[in-house]
């Protein structure tokens, strides 16, 4: 037990002091990137084109929409879920299934999305009833990876004509689908989350479990809202990822968790819930592809880049960690 | 024991303050070696603080300490281990998943860093004999045994570290007579070996069975010793009590309305007799008794949150849902738990978020929450309970623990309350805060809610109640109105009649 010492400082100080930190936490992220940016287009000549820009979003756009997604999952103090490549796999072959059989790659979207929500409704009523949820999905994500390997029999699915792509090549002065995507998920994300009374429970779930279920706040209800926000993002991300790819394996894509894991944590929303917000994680993401395309650009051998990353995400998630305790003392 | 006999430990002037709050005033404590010393006293009045002064777990502003005639310097627990004392705590500090025998010797300085099972059970065993245990197999895991078992491998502990003050910090709170007469049998032991020993306790029984002086605390100041033998029950609790009802609570009710609530002969998990309460319109229904009594139980079962075994609660003549919280805040029951930073508030949200909790839904269209609509309501609610609606984006954790208390009853306004139920209304409570919260109620009583408290301060729930019904080792005693309850004949009540004429 910690004692408490007669302070010095005032209330009017702390509350400063409190401010100050809170402020410099909710500006690191940005303030990097723009470093990121401006020594990237020092230093690398070809950097700062039209070019490199498209495909830095591009690559944030698939990894942002999920990040958004799941941070409802990380606000209500659920975690992560970390079968989030599985599900991505499973929606993508059903999208080029569907899309194949019908010649409709409209119904092919719906399906892969409609079955990354049961895949999300299952979980999220057993998480819901107490389990964790790391287990969970971890659990899940081997049996979807398994249920996926058996329905393809480990053979590549592939577009049966290049009209599955039109997802991803589509645009709309200038700015491709995915992108517009991106904004528009986090957008609503952010809706859901800050705006409606889905997303107040899901804030109060996650600073207190207990003080929520005397406020007569359901965890099951709100654990399930949750991961059904999160799978729609799954489900779209799927779609998008497979249009660009436009062939699918049972095990592809196996960098996605991970990937989407650290977008949420550097975007600074805090792991034990509460705290946070869909585009936060979405600046999470931008950083990271930021961060991979400069190491592309500069010749950096993949290894070396997973190294680097994991160093940066280590790094900064600790700062944050200790950003965030100073600026609640 | 002659007046010549040096003192085992001597305290003098202690004080100690928590911010504004005096916890501690000028206490002073004299124990000799083999002498058994009980520290009697309302919750809040300090008995824990100078428990945690002397195991070193806090220090104090002002006083000196010394042990065997040496000044001594107990500002962590290892200094004060070192010291000679040991603390036998009400909250087990056993681990739960390591065998008995590796808790007795975990926190002990001089344990060997070798782990030798053998060796270690062999010791074990000479120890646990000490306490009455025997039987028990060393290797067996502490989070198999019973409470009372438990309890005693806490007091094994102790004695394996051959400590020369020993304090007991309520070490039968939570334990059954049989179990209780165990504990004692090592206390005297104990005290029988030459050490010396405080012990702390709510039950004014085991006070003449072991104890041979008292020191009774009150307000943060101790009374002057006095031998046990020149005690009796009535005196003792005079001296606990030591004043009369005084402003701190608001007029009880004049006149008392319908029945609103009604319990029918309801069996509780936890409880062992039916309760059959009635709750009036205005009323303040103050349910008391020790922990363990079964008041918490009771209050949740009609919050919704705990198992119902039998028997049902009406609320206005129809029956009430108490399959879930959620249930019972739309038929207009509220309920603040008693340990508000646990469950009670959202300590990392504003102010606003957290009065706003319960009825968010009220304020909502479609699921959209209309922002304008919540505020004006939350800071209706705030004034209307004291709360400074201008700083409604604080965070709760921020405030002092009255205004969190008062948003923690003050988040129920909101959903237009038939029937509010409050435990532990002023824990951790300054006594300015305690009045305001008091006349809150009293004021909701007056507006047409109806409010049960419970709570184990009984001069609280005399101050506070209409009507006082008490509670013993899970069954309903005597319920009758505020008016014909004295606080000794409650004090006793609670402590209940034999243990306490014993």
């Amino acid at each position: 037990m910690t004692t408490i010492q007669g302070s010095t400082i005032g209330f009017q100080d702390r509350a400063g002091y409190r401010r100050t930190m809170n402020g410099i936490r909710n500006s690191t992220l940005p303030i990097l990137i723009v470093l990121v940016f401006i020594v990237a287009s020092i230093s690398v000549p070809q950097f700062f084109t039209f070019e490199t820009v498209r495909a830095i979003l591009l690559a944030t756009s698939i990894t942002g929409i999920m990040a958004a997604g799941m941070t409802a999952l990380t606000l209500s103090g659920n975690l992560f879920s970390l079968g989030v490549t599985a599900s991505v796999v499973l929606s993508g072959v059903l999208y080029l299934r569907t899309a194949n059989a019908t010649g409709s790659i409209f119904l092919g979207a719906l399906v892969a999305i409609l079955a990354a929500l049961v895949l999300g409704l299952g979980q999220g009523f057993i998480v819901g009833l107490g389990l964790n949820p790391v287990v969970v999905t971890l659990g899940a994500g081997a049996v979807i990876y398994g249920s996926t390997a058996m329905i393809t029999g480990g053979e590549v699915v592939a577009a049966g004509s290049r009209d599955a792509g039109r997802f991803a090549t589509f645009a709309v002065a200038g700015i491709p689908l995915p992108v517009l995507m991106l904004v528009a998920f986090t957008a609503v994300a952010w809706f859901l989350t800050e705006r409606t009374t889905i997303g107040r429970d899901v804030h109060l779930v996650g600073w207190n479990k207990d003080t929520a279920r005397n406020s007569g706040i359901s965890f099951m209800a709100t654990t399930i809202w949750a991961f059904l926000i999160f799978s729609v993002g799954i489900g779209i991300a799927a779609v998008l990822q497979v249009s660009q790819t436009l062939q699918v394996q049972a095990d592809n894509f196996p960098e996605i968790t991970m990937n989407v894991v650290a977008a949420v944590l550097i975007g600074g929303t805090a792991v034990t819930g509460g705290d946070g917000s869909p585009i936060k994680s979405v600046i999470g993401a931008l950083f990271i592809a930021t961060t991979t395309q400069i190491m592309v650009l500069a010749g950096v051998e993949q290894g070396m880049r997973y190294f680097v990353l994991g160093v940066v995400v280590v790094v900064l998630v600790i700062t944050l960690h200790l950003l965030r305790r100073a600026g609640s003392r | 024991m002659n007046a010549t006999d040096p003192s085992r430990l001597e305290a003098t002037g202690i004080s100690k303050s928590y911010g504004a709050v005096k916890a501690l005033t000028d206490v002073d404590i004299t124990l000799k070696p083999g002498e058994v010393m009980a520290l009697l006293g309302e919750n809040g009045a300090g008995k824990s603080t100078i428990v945690k002064i002397i195991s070193g777990l806090i220090s104090p502003d002002e006083g000196t300490i010394k042990i065997d005639g040496h000044e001594v310097e107990l500002h962590t627990v290892s200094a004060s281990q070192a010291a000679g004392v040991a603390v036998v705590h009400q909250e087990f500090s056993t681990v739960g998943t390591l065998s008995v025998a590796e808790n007795l010797v975990l926190g002990q300085r001089e344990a060997s860093r070798w782990w030798a099972p053998r060796r270690l059970n062999t010791s074990a065993r000479a120890i646990l004999a000490r306490v009455g245990l025997e039987d028990l197999d060393p290797s067996t895991p502490v989070e198999k045994l019973s409470v009372a078992e438990m309890q005693l491998v806490e007091i094994a502990r102790v004695l394996a570290k051959d400590a020369k003050i020993v304090i007991f910090d309520e070490p039968t709170a939570a334990l059954s007579d049989a179990e209780i007469e165990r504990v004692l049998t090592v206390v005297r032991r104990l005290a029988a070996e030459g050490r010396s020993i405080i012990y702390v306790t709510h039950r004014l029984g085991e006070v003449f069975e072991i104890a041979d002086q008292v020191v009774i605390f009150r307000n943060g100041r101790s009374q002057p010793p006095q031998k046990v033998s020149d005690l009796n029950v009535d005196k003792v609790i005079t001296m606990m009590i030591g004043r009369e009802l005084g402003d701190l609570y608001p007029q009880r009710a004049e006149t008392l309305g319908e029945v609103v609530l009604e319990t029918h002969d309801l069996k509780v998990a936890g409880t062992r007799g039916a309760v059959n309460l009635q709750l009036r319109r205005g009323e303040i229904l103050g349910l008391t008794g020790q922990l363990g009594s079964g008041t918490t139980n009771i209050m949740q079962a009609i919050a919704g949150t705990e198992d119902v075994l039998a028997g049902t609660v009406e609320l206005d003549g129809a029956k009430l849902d108490l399959s879930s919280r959620r249930r019972g805040i739309v038929s207009g029951v509220a309920y603040c738990s008693p340990d508000r930073k646990r469950d009670g508030v959202f300590r990392g949200v504003a102010i606003l978020d957290n009065l706003s909790s319960p009825w968010v839904r009220r304020v909502s269209s479609f699921g959209v929450v209309n922002r304008r609509k919540e505020s004006a309501e939350a800071v209706r609610d705030a004034s209307h309970f004291a709360i400074d609606h201008t700083r409604m984006q604080t965070l709760v954790g921020n405030l002092s623990g009255g205004n969190q208390q008062k948003v923690a009853v003050g988040k129920w306004l909101g959903i237009n309350p038939r029937v509010l139920l409050v435990e532990e209304p002023t824990r951790g409570v300054d006594v300015g805060a305690r009045a305001e919260i008091y006349a809150q109620l009293r004021h909701l009583c007056e507006s047409g809610v109806s409010v049960i408290v419970s709570s184990s301060d009984t001069h609280e729930v005399l101050g506070l109640s209409d009507t006082v019904a008490t509670f013993y080792r899970g069954r309903q005693t005597v319920i009758k109105p505020a008016g014909e309850w004295t606080e000794p004949d409650l004090v006793r009540e609670v402590m209940h009649r034999e243990e306490a004429f014993a």
